[in-house]
Formats: structure tokens, C-alpha cells, sequence
């Protein structure tokens, strides 16, 4: 087999490959979607249930991801920035969320939370709801999307060095100005970085979030949820399929944003040599 | 005295890296320390920047005991060995940065920033980035943030490791000639010995965390104090037992020096040339001609010479020999 005829194969395996486990489903979801017409897809997106998971979706985005990028990015300045006893357990314990099952972690917070755990009768007692409630999916969330900024910050802040820092101080900066005039910017895109991938993990999280929500419609629906709840509760398959079309779109845009980030950082770096 | 140490001690885990360190240096002067990598010589400026915490001992700076000022208000000006640009910011913004840092009104960091820029000849650059710049460039970057805010101490470590030769020997003029033109306190750290030679009107010479010698540079290098010192400065050989600086030893007819011997080997480097002398004792040392010198002595391979040290060496010669037997 002569050199183009491998290469030429070899690219039609991949595309194959590709079109088989993406590209086909895909093109198969926008059809199903979209294949009753746009006004049927607008009927579906816009009923109150649907309407009520995407926004307790949004709103559990809107917490959970500053919250996880605040963490993460004072989590990788102490990591990157002190030595300290415990530095490398600290590091293993933030990826202990997406290493596990999802499914583990909301189990597992069941069993803190609840009224078997050790704070659920303290909870109680103290009118406190976690289970079953917006407050648990945003726990549940919060934890299978906590090392994402970390992650991508980390290596970032560890090649910058603490040279421009150590600069700025010596030419009289504080520390906040410090932050937000050298360290934050040199860091800029690992954070966009991690924070895309923490809103993509959180919108989609399913597992963790569907044992800690109790899947009330209406009121502790998330997207993913919804869309489980259609398909296979409600046999409302238009309904699922539409919801699917929407929280497709939201990961494909993040998507795209994240390789444009990617290529930006590359070119950079390159800059940077 | 500018900057007064004394007792410096920085300690990693199990290494002592700044060992009793204690030294002063007068305003304005030029110092250079040299001193092999894993001396503690990047150390010691960094603790005289207030970049690494004293395990012990006082830095006193102008009369001022900065011991316990965090480096934001020591007033010193460190350059980075990699120059630590502000990668984000332009050249004009890097270099304005210490005086946003001061609050100081618009008009009056404009025009410091034009003309610091146009005392390293970057005027050009203003609106560059770092990554736009060459290495001499970003050097030059470096040094005006750091004149920006008319520091009391300009504290260099490594300025032109990073560099090429060529850029290296012009920079290193460029800096004693600006050092003449503002007199600022300055130390840097160098491992390069004739740099340190070239550009410092004082060394310190620093070995396994210590100070071995400090003195001008002519002082170093005619009177070592310690056989470090003495190799560390220049070529070495030795000569009947002692060490001395291969152009210090003479070439004569048979019969003429002190011992006889046949030249061994001779290495032409166009403007000197270096004969290695197997003498009678079994000893080989080598010694360091001048072009015109070589010439006249007419040497091949297997010329039987004699060998002694130069006259001008019973002054020096004397001291050192001294110093050599005191150390062994």
C-alpha cells in the first residue's frame, strides 16, 4: 500500500469513526428536533416545564460557576504560590469529584444531608432543606464541577512564575493590585478555559444532580433532567428531543468558544519564546 | 555606606546557602558578585531585595534598617534574570508601572516614562509588546521600570546571562556607561568572571555561601587571598609546587631560568600563544606568550627551554605565595 493510499484510509476511518459516534446522532437529534416544524419546537421549549428547567439550569449555573471560579483560582494561588504540608493531598481531593461516578457523589451527599446524615437533623430542626430542593442540586453541581478552574489554572500559574509578581511588589504594588494587575491577567485564558468547562459541566450534569433533586417537575427539574423526565417518564419524546436540541447547542457553542481560546493561548505561547 | 549586611544567613531545609554573610558596600559604587553557580550569590541579592525571608542578620539600607520592610517599600529596583516583563502591558505601561503604583499625577509619568525610554533607547518601542522585543531590549525594559521609581539600590541578578555574545559585550558597556551617567547604587550577580571584571568597580567574590575576598578588580586578581579566589579569577598553573598565573612565568634560553625543561606542546591562539613546558622535575606547566614574544623565541615542539617567574612577580608574587602556603 503505497504512502497517500494509507494516509487517504486512514482518513476515512476517522471520519467514519467521528460520524458514527457524533456526527450522525447529531444530525439525527436536529432532525427529530426540528422535524415537526419550527412552530412545534417552539411550542415544546416554551411549556412550563421545560421553560422552569432551563431556568432553575441557568440559575444553578449562575451560582455554582463563580463560586467554583472564585475556589478554584484561590485554590491554585495557594497550591502554586505556598508550600505547605498537604499540597499534593490537596490536589488529589479537588479531582476527587470527576474522578468518582457522579452517581456516588450525589448518593454520598444524600447521606450526609439527609435526615440519617450528620447535619440533616441539624438541618431539619433549623427549617433547612437540602434534599429534594434547588439547594442540593446547587451542591451537587458545585461538587462534580469543582476542579475545572483549578486544573486549568494551575499549570498556567506554575509556568508564569512568581517573577512579575515579585516584580510588581518590589516597584511598591499590593497584593490585590497585584492580582488584578499581573497575576490575573497572565492567567486570563487558563480561567476562561476552566470556566468554560465548568459551565459545560455544570448545565449537563445529570447523575449526581438526579439523586439529590428528587426530579419534582416544575421545581427541581434541571435541563438534563427534563429531558430524562420526557423521554422516559412522560414518553414525550418531541419534548426531549427539543430540550436536547437546546442543551446541544449550549455545549457546541461552548465548545467552539473553548477551541478559540485554545488557539489563542497556543498563539501566545508562541509569542512568548 | 550605602548598603550595610551583616550576619545574613539564609538556610533551604539542611543547606546553609547565605553563610554568615557580612559586607558593606559605598553609595554608588558598581559591585559585581561573582561566584559559581550554587554559591549563593542570587540568594544574597534577593535578600537584600527582601525576595526571600533571612534566616538572620540585618539590611541596612542608607541608614534605614529594612530587615523587616516588605520589598514594596524597601525602594530598590530588582532586575530579573529572565527580565519578568509584564507580558500584558507595553513596553511605555511597564516601565510607568512603579509610578501608577506611586499615584503620580498623568503629565509627570508621561514624560518620566519618554524619557527614561529614550535613556535606554527604546523610545521607539513605547507601544510594543515584550514579545515583540529582543532580548537586549527586554533588558533594557527591565532596567527602566526599575529607574522609574528612583530607587536607592539597583539589584541585577544575572543581567546578561540570558543573552548572546555579541548583544552581551555591547549591553555590558551600555550599563557602566549609564551607571557613570546616574550613579545609583548597583549590584549585580554574575558567574561570568570577566564580566565582573569589566563592568564592577568592586567585587565580591562568594563561594559555598560565604565571602571569600572583596576588593577592586585589580586588587582581586593580583592579590588573591584564597586559592579560590586565585583560580576562580583566571587561568592558573602551576609552578614549582605553586600556583600562579601562567603570564606570569618566562621563557629563556637553556640554562637561563631557574629549571630547564622541553616544550611539550604549544596552542596558537592568533593574538597569544600558550606553550605547555615539561620541566625536569616531571612538572608541565604552561605559559601564556605574547605573539611578538613567541616570535622571537622561535618555538617547536621538543625546544629545550628554561622557565622562571617574571620580575614584576617578587612584589605580587611574594603576597600570594604567602597566601597560598597560609592556606594549605
Amino acid at each position: 500500500m503505497s504512502h497517500s493510499t494509507r494516509r487517504w484510509l486512514l482518513r476515512v476511518v476517522v471520519i467514519a469513526y467521528l460520524g458514527a459516534l457524533v456526527g450522525l446522532p447529531v444530525v439525527f437529534l436536529f432532525g427529530k428536533a426540528l422535524g415537526h416544524g419550527l412552530s412545534a419546537f417552539v411550542t415544546q421549549v416554551t411549556q412550563p416545564s421545560a421553560v422552569a428547567a432551563l431556568k432553575l439550569s441557568a440559575e444553578v449555573a449562575l451560582i455554582a460557576v463563580p463560586l467554583n471560579t472564585l475556589v478554584g483560582i484561590g485554590a491554585a494561588l495557594l497550591l502554586a504560590r505556598r508550600s505547605f504540608v498537604g499540597n499534593r493531598a490537596l490536589t488529589t481531593a479537588f479531582d476527587v469529584p470527576v474522578a468518582v461516578s457522579p452517581i456516588i457523589i450525589g448518593i454520598a451527599l444524600v447521606l450526609a444531608y439527609s435526615r440519617i446524615g450528620w447535619f440533616g437533623g441539624w438541618l431539619s430542626a433549623n427549617g433547612i432543606r437540602i434534599l429534594f430542593s434547588p439547594a442540593g442540586i446547587v451542591l451537587a453541581t458545585m461538587a462534580v464541577s469543582l476542579p475545572y478552574v483549578l486544573r486549568s489554572v494551575l499549570p498556567v500559574l506554575v509556568e508564569v512564575g512568581r517573577e512579575q509578581e515579585q516584580a510588581a511588589r518590589t516597584l511598591g504594588a499590593g497584593g490585590l493590585r497585584i492580582f488584578w494587575q499581573v497575576t490575573l491577567p497572565a492567567i486570563r485564558w487558563g480561567v476562561l478555559y476552566g470556566v468554560t468547562l465548568t459551565i459545560a459541566r455544570t448545565l449537563g450534569e445529570f447523575g449526581a444532580v438526579l439523586v439529590v433533586s428528587g426530579n419534582i417537575s416544575g421545581r427541581t427539574q434541571t435541563l438534563p433532567i427534563y429531558i430524562y423526565d420526557s423521554w422516559d417518564q412522560s414518553y414525550n419524546t418531541l419534548g426531549a428531543f427539543a430540550g436536547a436540541l437546546v442543551l446541544a447547542t449550549i455545549s457546541i457553542v461552548a465548545l467552539v468558544i473553548l477551541s478559540a481560546l485554545r488557539s489563542r493561548e497556543r498563539r501566545l505561547h508562541v509569542d512568548f519564546t | 555606606m550605602s548598603i550595610s549586611l551583616s550576619h545574613l544567613t539564609k538556610r533551604y531545609g539542611p543547606h546553609t546557602v547565605v553563610d554568615d554573610v557580612s559586607v558593606e558596600i559605598a553609595s554608588g559604587s558598581l559591585t559585581a558578585v561573582l561566584g559559581p553557580s550554587g554559591s549563593g550569590k542570587s540568594t544574597l541579592l534577593k535578600l537584600i531585595g527582601g525576595l526571600e525571608t533571612l534566616d538572620g542578620g540585618r539590611v541596612v539600607i542608607e541608614g534605614d534598617d529594612v530587615t523587616h520592610v516588605d520589598p514594596r517599600h524597601r525602594d530598590i529596583g530588582f532586575c530579573f534574570q529572565h527580565y519578568a516583563p509584564f507580558r500584558h502591558m507595553t513596553v511605555a505601561k511597564n516601565v510607568a508601572f512603579g509610578l501608577k503604583v506611586r499615584k503620580r499625577p498623568k503629565d509627570e509619568i508621561k514624560r518620566k516614562v519618554d524619557d527614561l525610554l529614550e535613556l535606554v533607547k527604546l523610545e521607539h518601542k513605547a507601544e510594543s509588546y515584550p514579545a515583540q522585543l529582543s532580548g537586549g531590549e527586554r533588558q533594557r525594559m527591565a532596567l527602566a521600570r526599575a529607574l522609574a521609581i528612583q530607587p536607592r539600590v539597583l539589584l541585577l541578578d544575572e543581567p546578561f546571562g540570558a543573552l548572546d555574545a555579541m548583544v552581551r559585550t555591547e549591553l555590558r558597556h551600555w550599563v557602566k556607561e549609564l551607571h557613570r551617567e546616574i550613579r545609583v547604587t548597583t549590584i549585580l550577580v554574575t558567574h561570568d568572571q570577566d564580566e565582573a571584571m569589566e563592568v564592577a568597580d568592586q567585587l565580591l567574590i562568594m563561594h559555598k555561601g560565604r565571602i571569600e575576598q572583596t576588593g577592586s578588580p585589580t586588587d582581586l586578581y593580583q592579590r588573591p587571598s584564597t586559592p579560590f579566589v586565585h583560580e576562580f579569577l583566571g587561568p592558573t598553573t602551576v609552578f614549582k609546587g605553586e600556583v600562579v598565573r601562567p603570564h606570569d612565568l618566562a621563557l629563556l634560553a637553556p640554562g637561563h631560568g631557574v629549571i630547564d625543561g622541553t616544550v611539550a606542546s604549544i596552542t596558537d591562539l592568533g593574538f597569544e600563544v600558550q606553550v605547555t613546558v615539561l620541566l625536569s622535575d616531571g612538572s608541565t606547566p604552561w605559559v601564556q606568550l605574547s605573539r611578538n614574544e613567541f616570535d622571537r623565541l622561535r618555538l617547536q615542539v621538543e625546544s629545550p627551554v628554561s622557565m622562571r617567574e617574571r620580575d614584576r612577580r617578587l612584589e605580587t608574587g611574594s603576597a600570594l605565595t604567602r597566601a597560598t602556603q597560609l592556606r594549605r
